[in-house]
């Protein structure tokens, strides 16, 4: 057994790490930044707008952004996981039909090598795009959840517990939704 | 004797009274002020500031207002000799258009008073004038607020977005 995970190739593991859920650092430095913006965007809307004191109320904005941070991260992650499988498919025979065409004259190139840098793009692509739009989706659905229930259903509620419950309920809500499998 | 020019003096008295508190050929002529803007009121101010003259001359007889039913106190001002209606209404329920002040001397008044309690109509009582006010209506503010606006922002991104994750998916 040892042995055969041994036997491995580089190229293997990194082609096992590129579908795996573990993203890589540049991904995750990525993610984390992003998701602490917009978990601290609301801060000035209830700052500005809410008219939260912005020193007594900075212990709860910095848990709140901290928690809702995490949870909009883990959102991110597991939405780009399944999209990226999803895109890979949509795009394989564009990406075959490029890889093609740029190598057609290299007739050194055998099939396997061909096959690995239409893998390999694929996987570029892929990874790209899921991640952009996995950010995109994940920060529109906040937001607008966020919207949504600070200016209307909680409307009546004292700016903390609105603060809490808003930017709370929607970064959980994202990273519930996140979840599904489809 | 005396017991007669006691009634004569009174009659004239009584005469001159009269004549003082009606008004022949009465024109009006008005400025009037409206609220404008609505946004930080509760209520819209409506006044009228109007000058009475008989057969030319400024009048000075106490005078009455009725603005759609409604009886309105009118004050006078001793400096510009002008005479004031006002009254308020809230933001919200503030019609706007054109307002008939009628305005009423002590007897046109008396009359109208007698109608409303007699339950007959009050619009047979001639006033002695009326009044235009004109309230183009108040700013209430955008007609959509901020947050709306923010929200239909939000949720046309979030739709623009769901509606893009699933075309990736099928």
């Amino acid at each position: 057994m040892t042995q055969k995970q041994k036997a491995l190739s580089k190229e293997e593991e990194i082609l096992l790490q590129d579908f795996s859920r573990n993203v890589s650092t540049k991904s995750n430095a990525l993610f984390y930044g992003n998701a602490f913006i917009v978990s601290a965007i609301p801060i000035w809307l209830f700052w500005r707008i809410h008219f939260m004191d912005l020193l007594t109320s900075s212990p709860l904005f910095l848990i709140i952004t901290c928690l809702s941070t995490y949870l909009v991260s883990f959102a991110y992650k597991k939405t780009k996981f399944v999209l990226k499988h999803k895109v890979a498919v949509k795009r394989e025979d564009a990406i075959s039909r490029e890889i093609s065409k740029m190598i057609a004259e290299d007739k050194k190139m055998n099939k396997k090598e061909k096959d690995e840098r239409v893998l390999w793009k694929k996987n570029e692509v892929s990874d790209y795009e899921a991640t952009t739009f996995s950010i995109f989706y994940n920060n529109a659905l906040f937001l607008a959840v966020v919207i949504g229930l600070s200016f209307f259903l909680l409307k009546s509620f004292s700016p903390s517990f609105n603060y809490i419950l808003s930017v709370g309920l929607s970064s959980g809500l994202i990273a519930l939704l996140s979840t599904g499998t489809k | 004797m005396s017991c007669k020019l006691l009634i004569a003096f009174s009659l004239a008295v009584c005469l001159s009274a009269v004549s003082a508190s009606s008004c022949s050929n009465p024109k009006l002529s008005s400025t009037s002020f409206t609220t404008l803007d609505g946004t930080i009121l509760t209520n819209i101010a409506y006044v009228s500031q109007f000058k009475l003259s008989c057969d030319g001359e400024p009048a000075d007889i106490p005078l009455y207002a009725e603005v759609g039913g409604k009886p309105l106190s009118v004050v006078k001002s001793k400096e510009t000799n002008e005479y004031v209606v006002s009254w308020l209404e809230e933001t919200k329920k503030a019609p706007r258009g054109n307002f008939e002040i009628k305005v009423y001397d002590d007897e046109g008044y008396a009359a109208v008073r007698k109608a409303q309690r007699n339950g007959e109509d009050t619009t047979t009582v001639q006033p002695l004038g009326v009044v235009i006010l004109n309230h183009p209506g108040a700013y209430n503010g955008p007609w959509i607020n901020s947050e709306l606006a923010a929200v239909i922002v939000a949720f046309a991104v979030m739709y623009y977005a769901l509606t893009t994750k699933t075309k990736l998916e099928a």
